[in-house]
């Protein structure tokens, strides 16, 4: 682990010629380093349709990686699915059954059943993704807004759905009027109750993305100071703190996909539940 | 800022790879995984019932066994009781039956020596009439009549009862 943390702060100090080259672009050092290094890159540059650009960056690269990785991984242990797993399908199968057992069983109960993909696959997804900003050239592709966004959209479609599936369109639209409200209160609660439900899933996107692009930015900017100092004797201590950060960032990674399956499943919940 | 605004591009890629992730990992994984998991709980939960429903059983076994073993004891013993008393009996009776035999026979026996001693009394009287008859004839050189036999007989017969 101390290897590849090393390995990851010498593969971003090697980027930091590349820095000098993007601050003079941006400007300010500093920040042009740093920005430089979160943003995503088109890799392989397709052309703008009707003003969106559908270029491959490298966040979209990583996605395919760990997309591939799942499915080989999880194809290969569970070929043959056997009572007594062993291997790699005991490994994976740890975590699935404790994203079924901790996460979704107790938040969905009985409709566990029809979400627990959605969830499952959510998790290993963004687990990955937050774990892939870790490994040499590797790029966090939920340090990128739109990749949250997009998964926190994932979240409130598959909210809706549950809950129109449960209580039809019209049971649904009744929930955002609470009960045993005052009829004049219900012009306050109905606007307060859809916000609540597009804030949620808002704050879901930047809970990740904050989360995820924090800890990059602290590390970098720690190498940074290396540079503004222009001096070796200084590097030990940044050194240090990027070593204890970096071991914090794996943390995060795992808490943070953890913590976007629990709420993703305690809003579905939400949203199965016959009363507010 | 470039940071916070979210391209469409992306929007649209993450989209793709994560629905098609979400029906491919479906597919292969979580169907299959689940599926196996609720097998592997209900395959417990079944062995655990039937390790209770087992055990209950070795249980009541246990006890039929004890029960009948108690009886079996119950019954041996009973049974050493009865044969000890009908032995006891038994003893009681031959010892008894013993002492009655053994005293018909004394008696008997006693009868019997009592007449061979009256005949043997006898033999020995008519021996001693007949030898003093000779012995007198032989001693008078006569014969003598019943009526001096008698006599002579009688005389002998009050000395000899004085004798004895």
């Amino acid at each position: 682990m101390i290897n590849q943390i090393v390995e990851h702060a010498t593969d971003q100090s090697a980027t930091l010629q590349h820095a000098t080259e993007a601050a003079a672009e941006h400007g300010e050092s500093g920040v042009g380093f740093i920005l430089h290094h979160i943003l995503a890159h088109p890799v392989i540059h397709l052309p703008t349709i009707y003003g969106v650009d559908f270029s491959i960056t490298n966040h979209v690269i990583m996605m395919w990686i760990i997309s591939a990785v799942l499915v080989l991984s999880f194809g290969i242990a569970f070929r043959k699915p056997s009572l007594v797993p062993r291997g790699l399908a005991n490994a994976l199968e740890s975590l699935v059954l404790y994203i079924r057992d901790d996460v979704i069983l107790p938040t969905l109960g009985h409709n566990a059943r029809a979400y627990a993909p959605y969830l499952l696959t959510a998790f290993f997804f963004i687990m990955l993704c937050n774990l892939a900003g870790l490994v040499p050239y590797g790029a966090t592709a939920t340090g990128n807004i739109a990749v949250t966004g997009t998964m926190a959209i994932m979240t409130f479609i598959v909210v809706q759905v549950a809950g129109v599936r449960k209580h039809g369109v019209l049971g649904y639209l009744k929930m955002f009027s609470p009960p045993g409200v005052p009829f004049l209160l219900q012009f306050i609660m109905v606007p307060v109750e859809v916000i609540s439900m597009i804030t949620k899933h808002f704050a879901l996107a930047i809970r990740l993305f904050a989360n995820m692009i924090a800890g990059h930015i602290t590390i970098l900017a720690l190498m940074s100071i290396i540079f503004i100092f222009k001096n070796w004797l200084i590097a030990p201590f940044p050194l240090a703190i990027i070593l204890f950060s970096s071991l914090l960032e794996i943390l995060i990674a795992l808490i943070q996909a953890y913590v976007f399956t629990i709420l993703s499943a305690v809003f579905i919940s939400a949203s199965l539940a016959s009363e507010h | 800022m470039e940071l916070m605004t979210p391209s469409g591009g992306t929007i649209f890629w993450t989209t793709v790879t994560f629905v098609i992730l979400l029906l491919l990992l479906g597919k292969f994984a979580w169907r299959p995984i689940l599926a196996m998991l609720d097998e592997r709980e209900s395959r417990i939960r079944e062995s655990l019932q039937q390790a209770e429903k087992a055990r209950i059983a070795a249980q009541q076994t246990l006890a039929e066994q004890d029960q009948i073993l108690e009886a079996a004891r119950k019954e041996a013993q009973e049974f050493l009781a009865k044969s000890r008393k009908s032995a006891e009996i038994t003893k009681e009776e031959i010892i008894k039956k013993a002492g009655t035999e053994a005293e018909a026979l004394i008696t008997k026996a006693r009868r019997e020596i009592e007449m061979s001693r009256d005949k043997a009394m006898e033999d020995i009287r008519d021996l001693a009439v007949e030898l003093s008859m000779n012995a007198t004839a032989q001693l008078i050189g006569k014969s003598l009549d019943a009526k001096d036999h008698q006599a002579l007989i009688d005389d002998s017969l009050t000395k000899l009862g004085k004798l004895n």
